[in-house]
């Protein structure tokens, strides 16, 4: 069974003018199927608008299906009683690190999901040692979150939804705020998680950080275009570039370089792959 | 210069005054206030500065904060002093330009000044020894009965603790906004009162934007963390009373006992 089945999931949101009145309906999911397994690492790509934070947000039931139905372990998305659950199952990760950031000292913050699900007091403090842990910040457990960097920020809210001991964590473009030290700081940590069994589900619009996903799923205007492994995503360039996302710099090099006549295999994901094509070429066409 | 802003006036210091269960603070606080405001007598107040002084000596909090914390009120002291000094009845002891200067009045200017300093002087030692979120929790542990008049009690604490993690971000906010303004050829210092309160409106309308967006966000990531209010939440640092905390109410009611036996036995006996 797949840990979260995602199953003709469509989801309209009502557009009102300024008196109250219905100014049209906007599908920013229309019918999307899609399963991830235990263990997986998968990516959702997208342009601004294309529907994939609306999607992530069905995973952990803070949206409902318009149409169509959500699971995670089994558990259907729109029975109440089953939310808390289901959130627990499948933590989130938000894109500004300032708004989901709740205590005022760090460990206050990571033990507020234990709180609210009831862990007993001992057993929180061992919780949110291992959570900061996981995440490197266990040093930072007595500071004041506004004072850390973006990404140290970001780290403490992975570490705050590890210790609810989530069987899957939903990233909902974690590194739109950061800068570059900050996003490597977060996509590492993610792939370590996945490293330690947790599934992964990764929402972003920088290509680059998903080129190790075991599954990738580009959205458009609330459907999924393309799915695969990066490698077969990323062979289909121009179809990307029509949608209106920017390849790893590697992989359009490659593909240029392929464009002007090299002998190049499609779906370059490397700086070595790309090396070692190139001197083969480069040594086929010497003898 | 903003960013640095501090909560409340907390005191780093580590002292056994700070480490006391901050309910026991916001008791004792209690307890001493209203003692200085039952009794009258010279007696007690001297007790209650004794109290004071040594609950000042053992929180290591330098005498130079709590002088500072007599600022917004010195004002006040003075005038009551001084109305103290010129109406009140009695023994004239000598004439100043219209009024009567009497023994009376200037006993009771003394009266009313020290106690106000005490007042002032007291609270000011919890709040210098307490965090503003170990006072909250304080606050929600000793407010937790009205639960039984439905009052929302971990609602407010809740909402108490998010402001105080909110207020600095929402001042910064506002420096960015300000300074954002000001490079489009906002002006916030000239002109009157009413002029200077409107060009506020362009830094406001978009603070209260802000502020929405953010209490929204924070409110999806509480839910995805299963917050579901005050039911069945356990808590990370319980408060719970400790030996220094029990000394410390035994201290309270021997205060209060010698307190009441100044003020309200020793009269009699004097006579």
């Amino acid at each position: 069974m797949s840990l979260i089945d995602i199953d003709k999931l469509t989801f309209e949101y009502i557009r009102r003018d300024e008196e109250g009145g219905v100014e049209g309906i906007t599908t920013a999911v229309d019918d999307v199927s899609l399963k991830v397994h235990a263990g997986e690492f998968i990516a959702i790509l997208g342009a601004n608008g294309s529907g994939k934070s609306t999607l992530a947000k069905h995973i952990n039931a803070m949206l409902l299906p318009t149409e169509g139905q959500v699971t995670v372990e089994g558990m259907d998305t729109t029975d109440e009683g089953l939310q808390l659950k289901i959130r627990k199952t499948a933590g989130m990760v938000f894109q500004n690190p300032d708004n989901q950031i709740i205590g005022q000292v760090v460990e206050e913050d990571v033990g507020f999901g234990p709180e609210n699900l009831g862990v007993p007091t001992e057993k929180i403090i061992e919780r949110v040692k291992k959570s900061l842990k996981a995440v490197g910040m266990y040093e930072y457990r007595k500071k004041d979150p506004g004072r850390l960097s973006g990404g140290q920020k970001q780290r403490v809210s992975i570490a705050s939804v590890i210790a609810m001991h989530p069987k899957c964590i939903v990233f909902d473009e974690p590194t739109a705020m950061l800068d570059p030290g900050g996003r490597k700081e977060v996509i590492e940590t993610a792939k370590q998680l996945n490293k330690e069994g947790i599934t992964i589900i990764l929402i972003t619009h920088y290509m680059e950080e998903v080129t190790e996903a075991d599954k990738v799923f580009v959205m458009s205007k609330g459907k999924v275009a393309m799915t695969g492994t990066p490698r077969e995503v990323f062979s289909r360039v121009p179809e990307l570039k029509e949608l209106r996302l920017t390849v790893p710099e590697v992989t359009d090099l490659a593909w240029k370089l392929k464009e002007a006549g090299l002998d190049i295999p499609d779906g370059i994901l490397t700086e070595d792959e790309l090396v070692r094509s190139i001197k083969k070429e480069y040594s086929i066409r010497k003898n | 210069m903003l960013r640095d802003i501090t909560l409340g006036q907390y005191y780093q210091a580590d002292s056994v005054i700070h480490r006391l269960d901050p309910r026991t603070k916001l008791i004792m606080t209690f307890v001493y206030l209203i003692s200085l405001f039952i009794f009258t007598d010279p007696y007690v107040y001297a007790a209650g500065l004794l109290f004071l002084v040594i609950a000042l000596a053992m929180s290591r909090v330098p005498i130079k904060f709590m002088i500072k914390g007599l600022k917004p009120v010195w004002l006040i002291i003075l005038l009551t002093s001084l109305m103290n000094i010129m109406f009140t009845d009695g023994e004239p002891l000598f004439q100043l330009w219209r009024f009567k200067v009497t023994a009376e009045g200037l006993q009771r200017a003394g009266f009313m000044a020290g106690r106000l300093i005490l007042l002032v002087f007291g609270s000011n030692l919890m709040t210098l020894t307490t965090t503003p979120t170990r006072l909250t929790n304080a606050l929600e542990a000793l407010m937790k009965p009205l639960k039984f008049i439905h009052f929302p009690v971990h609602e407010i604490a809740m909402m108490m603790s998010i402001a105080l993690r909110f207020i600095p971000l929402l001042v910064d906010e506002t420096d960015k906004i300000m300074k954002a303004q000001l490079a489009r050829g906002a002006d916030f210092e000239s002109g009157n009162l009413l002029k200077r309160t409107k060009a506020m409106v362009p830094v406001l309308v978009p603070l209260f934007i802000s502020a929405f967006r953010r209490a929204n966000d924070l409110a999806m990531a509480m839910e995805a963390r299963c917050y579901h209010g005050g039911e069945g939440r356990t808590q990370m640092k319980p408060l719970k009373y400790k030996g220094r905390d029990y000394i410390t109410f035994l201290l309270l009611v021997i205060y209060l006992a010698l307190v009441v036996f100044l003020g309200h036995f020793l009269p009699g006996i004097l006579g």
